[in-house]
């Protein structure tokens, strides 16, 4: 017997007796419905749910099970990586700050490397070319300097860093810092500290005489011939002229005033022999002959025979690195204390101050075995609080801006504060992978221009030869 | 030549010589002394000022105001007696071996008939001709594959091989020069050669045998290029690096540098006048007592 | 007298060549400890060295060429190369006869006895003994143009008018780096030929003196002929070091002002350590090993002369 018809209407559903057919297709829906139904009792959607749900775990599971037992492992045994770095040091050393990285997680345990110090620039370079070479992923993190960047990137020695630094983390620091990181548009170097060259110049000498601190060269060398003429001071403007890297820097920062260059972008067109720059060489020239601002001893002078003359108050203006601030400060190794000033160098007419370059940035060993410890260790190191240690306790300028701002410099490193305009402007020097090479006959031949006088027999050869090695 | 043979003449006191040439003698000798220490005075007097004070129009032997900070900042803040420790380690050593093989090897060749000698002596030169800046690079990778970087074996192999060549060329000339009958005087006696060296040829060539100790010692204690390329922590380097170690990007500690200098070299003199004193001094002249 | 008379006669009875060419391997073992420690250090960057001389080789780029000797041909034609040769002969030359002379100077008045003899013997060591990395930089600070103590003390004489400039100056560059090398050699040879005149006995000077001979015959024929073989020893090894100098220039003047001091040792440092040249750098310190080679057999013929002479 049939049950009545309405009992499973629902209360909305209108009172119309059902048909003899609806009730049939009725009674086969639920039959069917109920043949579907497998012996164990789950429902298809269920049994859908739950291999979905049971599939999401096992792929969670596996993914998520090897840094689980990672991070257990962790505990017992952090990856382990090698940071090698030129010795630099201050009131800590680069031991102590790789230690509190260490300390302060356990995933990554650092070994420092010391490489010789900076000072022995050679010597480091050698030292990191001999181990990357051999390309077994020893040291996994290493710092080069500034130079050297594109040599060790053409040379695929650098891991290219581009898909861990976006762009817009790269934003934060200097433009000019992250140009020099930068080979053939792939980011191979995190910046670290920057240096370059600056003007410093005697407060007192420029108040006596009326005169503001030069913006332009020709205002130096006036005011220069002003002071030495009245004895006020015995030199006028000391710079580096002797045949090492540092008067490649000078160089850069004399033609870079004149919106000339060595070698332009693409890295092939040699443009030493230019106008701009034969103007500028001719200018470094006429300081030492001509104007006698400076004494011929620059000739064979590099950072620190230049500086004491300075530091001792026998000169007016001197072109050195940032480090000299320090020592003009200390009343045990300077005379003019407090009597000093500096600003960006001067520039051309109408043209832009330009500072060369200088400073170390970190690289990642392409080789490396443990690519994402060493990123990690590379961030860190290159983070805002790490920059502001280095500042602080090394005296390393930070290559971000912000950190620049912060009140900790104001008060213990104001100097700093100061050269943010100065870095802005600081350009690089040559950018190739044969600079080594290129750098040598640099020095030889501006050395020649310098002593003997014939500025464009010697850049004409200067560009001969360059081409000769960024061609090949 | 005179008549009697060498080893037949008492040694003999100084000669006598008239007044002038004694006044000449006399200068001559304090124009050396002067020489040859004058600037390491400037260095002492460096090592005592403010550094500011080097570029000063005029250089005083006494400085003023004095300060021993200079002295007081290499120990405490650079620790530069560990690098004081580890040069005498190395440098110590390799003088020690440098003589013992070098003059064993010099007496080989220069008394037992060894075919070749001038081959081996030539072969010895050669090979430490080679300029060393083109050495350092390939035995940088060899040490480096042995685990041999940061030891102080590497280095004292190296100072070895670098001192050996002086220390045998020198001492073959001093032993052809001494006679060969005490030789075989000893040899009728059925000594054996290395006793006949040890205790008859080198307590007669003992002033060759020192001075290339001394100078062995020094050129190991100065050496730069392989100590710098080789170790890098504090535990192995030497004084040379720990000296360029003072040196930061561009600032050059002078004053403590010059300190250093000082520290280094004052022990080495004394020593020197020590020696001199104790084993060069009337040791000289024949050895046969007649 | 009997024994040595048997010993005579057996002598005599044995034949010549075994009597003087016997080859015992005894004493080779005692060359064996020096020959071991010297090869091991040379053999391999000898080999590699002149194995590299052949190749286009750097390490920044995979390329590794041979090329022959066509670095040798770079280097003939090189004018850098033959700037380099010229200054390092002539400073060569120049060091080791002045060193030669004073030295020597030096030892004859030492050996003389006189009141301090001692100190001043210690005191003449000091150059020798201050390390190199400071020596360097004293000169440069001794030498400084501006504020160096030699300028002051020339000009306070009355030597010169107006401060010279030592390293500046391509004219008067290499010689300063000359007199740098001597002051801090010369001990090196003095040292050497006081050793070796201590072991001439006074009696053959006595000798001489009683047959009258003046003091530079006492000299020039007793003195000077037996300690010719220390003598050409010293210089020999005194020019050796020259030819290789390096680290006087490269920190004092980088080579420069104007090249007017790049030495062999210098170029090639340059080519090797910071071009990363290794084959023309490997080159350069090959055609370096070849000059001394020639030095060392000029000095070798006249030392063989000595000891054929001295006839032991």
């Amino acid at each position: 017997m049939h049950k009545p018809a309405y009992p499973h209407r629902k209360a909305h559903q209108s009172f119309t007796p059902e048909s003899a057919l609806d009730q049939d297709l009725r009674r086969d829906k639920e039959d069917i419905r109920a043949n579907q139904k497998p012996p164990d009792g789950i429902h298809r959607r269920d049994f859908i749910k739950r291999t979905g749900l049971a599939l999401a775990g096992v792929t969670a599971a596996s993914t998520l099970l090897p840094s689980i037992r990672r991070g257990m492992a962790a505990g017992a045994n952090p990856t382990e990586i090698t940071f090698a770095s030129a010795k630099f040091f201050g009131k800590e050393t680069i031991a102590e700050v790789v230690q509190a990285y260490n300390s302060s997680q356990d995933k990554v345990r650092v070994t420092y490397k010391e490489l010789p110090p900076p000072s022995s620039s050679t010597e480091v370079h050698q030292a990191l070319v001999q181990q990357l070479a051999r390309r077994n992923g020893d040291p996994d993190v290493f710092t080069q300097d500034v130079i050297w960047i594109a040599e060790f990137a053409a040379a695929k020695w650098a891991l290219p860093l581009d898909e861990y630094f976006k762009a817009g983390t790269m934003k934060e620091y200097f433009p000019g810092v992250v140009d020099a990181c930068t080979w053939q548009g792939k980011l191979t170097a995190l910046p670290w500290f920057v240096d370059s060259g600056m003007l410093y110049y005697r407060k007192d000498l420029l108040e006596g005489l009326g005169a503001k601190a030069p913006e332009t060269w020709d205002q130096l060398i006036d005011s220069a011939k002003k002071l030495t003429s009245s004895d006020k001071a015995k030199f006028g403007f000391l710079w580096q002229a002797k045949q090492a890297e540092v008067l490649v820097c000078d160089l850069v920062s004399f033609i870079g005033s004149n919106d000339g260059s060595i070698l332009k972008s693409d890295g092939k067109t040699v443009s030493i022999a230019d106008d701009a720059a034969i103007e500028a060489v001719q200018l470094m020239h006429d300081f030492i002959k001509k104007y006698q601002i400076s004494p011929e001893d620059v000739l064979s002078w590099d950072e620190e025979p230049s500086r004491r003359p300075f530091t001792a108050g026998q000169a007016a203006f001197l072109r050195n690195w940032s480090y000299v601030w320090k020592v003009a400060q200390n009343p045990a190794e300077s005379e003019v204390v407090d009597k000093v000033g500096v600003v960006p160098l001067p520039h051309f007419p109408g043209k832009k101050s330009a500072a060369c370059l200088g400073g170390y940035q970190y690289g990642v060993n392409a080789s490396t075995k443990n690519r994402e410890a060493a990123v990690e260790f590379v961030r860190w190191m290159s983070s805002p609080e790490t920059q502001l240690r280095f500042a602080t306790q090394l005296g390393l300028c930070p290559t971000r801006a912000a950190v620049l701002d912060q009140p900790q410099i104001a008060q213990e490193q104001p100097f700093m504060q100061q050269l943010k305009g100065v870095f802005i402007g600081a350009i690089p020097r040559p950018v190739t992978p044969k600079y080594p090479q290129v750098t040598l006959v640099l020095q030889s031949e501006i050395s020649r221009a310098l002593t003997t006088g014939d500025v464009k027999g010697a850049l004409q050869t200067a560009k001969e030869k360059i081409q000769a090695i960024v061609k090949a | 030549m005179s008549a009697t043979p060498i080893y037949q003449q008492k040694p003999a006191q100084g000669l006598t010589f008239p007044p002038f040439n004694r006044v000449v003698i006399y200068a001559c000798a304090l124009f050396i002394a002067c020489w040859s220490v004058g600037p390491f005075l400037w260095q002492m007097a460096t090592s005592l000022q403010l550094d500011k004070q080097l570029v000063s129009g005029s250089p005083t032997l006494l400085p003023n105001p004095l300060t021993l900070d200079h002295f007081i900042n290499i120990f405490v803040a650079k620790s530069f007696h560990r690098y004081l420790l580890n040069s005498v380690i190395v440098a110590g050593t390799t003088t020690f071996l440098c003589l013992l093989f070098g003059a064993i090897a010099a007496f080989a060749l220069a008394r037992l008939d060894i075919r070749g000698r001038f081959g081996i002596l030539g072969f010895v030169l050669a090979v430490s001709m080679f300029p060393q800046i083109a050495i350092v690079a390939p035995l940088y990778v060899l040490a480096s594959q042995f685990g041999w970087l940061d030891t102080y074996r590497v280095l004292i192999v190296v100072y070895l091989a670098l001192g050996l060549p002086l220390v045998i060329w020198v001492l073959f000339g001093y032993f052809r020069t001494i006679p060969q009958t005490i030789d075989e005087a000893a040899r009728i006696d059925g000594a054996r050669p290395l006793t006949i060296f040890f205790l008859i040829t080198l307590p007669m060539s003992l002033p060759g045998v020192v001075t290339t100790g001394l100078l062995c010692f020094i050129a190991a204690w100065n050496e730069f290029m392989f100590a710098l390329a080789f170790t890098s922590d504090l535990n192995h380097q030497t004084v040379p690096v720990g000296i360029a170690n003072f040196t930061d990007l561009h600032y050059v500690p002078w004053g403590d540098i010059a300190a250093a200098s000082v520290v280094v070299t004052l022990p080495l003199v004394v020593l020197v006048l020590v020696f001199e004193r104790h084993i060069i001094a009337g040791l000289t002249g024949g050895a046969v007592k007649e | 007298m009997a024994i040595a008379k048997t010993l005579t006669r057996e002598a005599n009875l044995r034949p010549p060549e075994i009597r003087f060419r016997i080859w015992r391997p005894g004493p080779v073992l005692l060359l064996v400890p020096a020959l071991a420690a010297i090869a091991a250090v040379s053999i391999y960057p000898v080999i590699l060295g002149l194995w590299l001389s052949l190749r286009d080789t750097t390490l920044a780029s995979p390329e590794d060429t041979f090329v022959g000797l066509a670095n040798y041909q770079r280097i003939l034609s090189d004018s850098q190369f033959w700037n380099a040769w010229a200054h390092t002969m002539e400073f060569t030359t120049a060091s080791t006869l002045l060193e030669t002379l004073i030295g020597l100077v030096i030892a004859l008045i030492l050996t003389e006895r006189f009141l301090g003899r001692g100190i001043v013997r210690a005191a003449m060591l000091v150059p020798w003994a201050i390390p190199t990395v400071v020596t360097s930089k004293m000169f440069g600070w001794l030498f400084d143009g501006q504020n160096g103590v030699v300028n002051y003390l020339l000009r306070s004489f009355g030597l010169i008018q107006h401060h010279v400039n030592w390293y500046g100056s391509p004219d008067t560059a290499l010689w300063t780096i000359v007199i740098a090398d001597v002051w801090k050699t010369t001990p090196f040879m003095a040292l050497l030929l006081l050793a070796g005149l201590q072991t001439i006995p006074h009696s053959l000077s006595e000798a001489a003196l009683i047959d009258g001979a003046g003091p530079w015959q006492r000299f020039w024929c007793v003195r000077l002929p037996l300690l010719a073989p220390t003598l050409l020893i010293a210089a020999m090894f005194r020019a050796l070091d020259a030819f290789r100098i390096f680290d006087l220039v490269y920190v004092l003047t980088g080579g420069g002002p104007a090249d007017s001091t790049e030495v062999l040792s210098t170029m090639t440092y340059k080519n090797l350590f910071s071009a990363l040249q290794f084959g023309y750098g490997s080159a350069l310190s090959t055609v370096m090993f070849v000059t001394e080679i020639l030095i060392a057999l000029g000095f070798g013929i006249f030392l063989l002369q000595k000891f054929k002479e001295i006839g032991q």
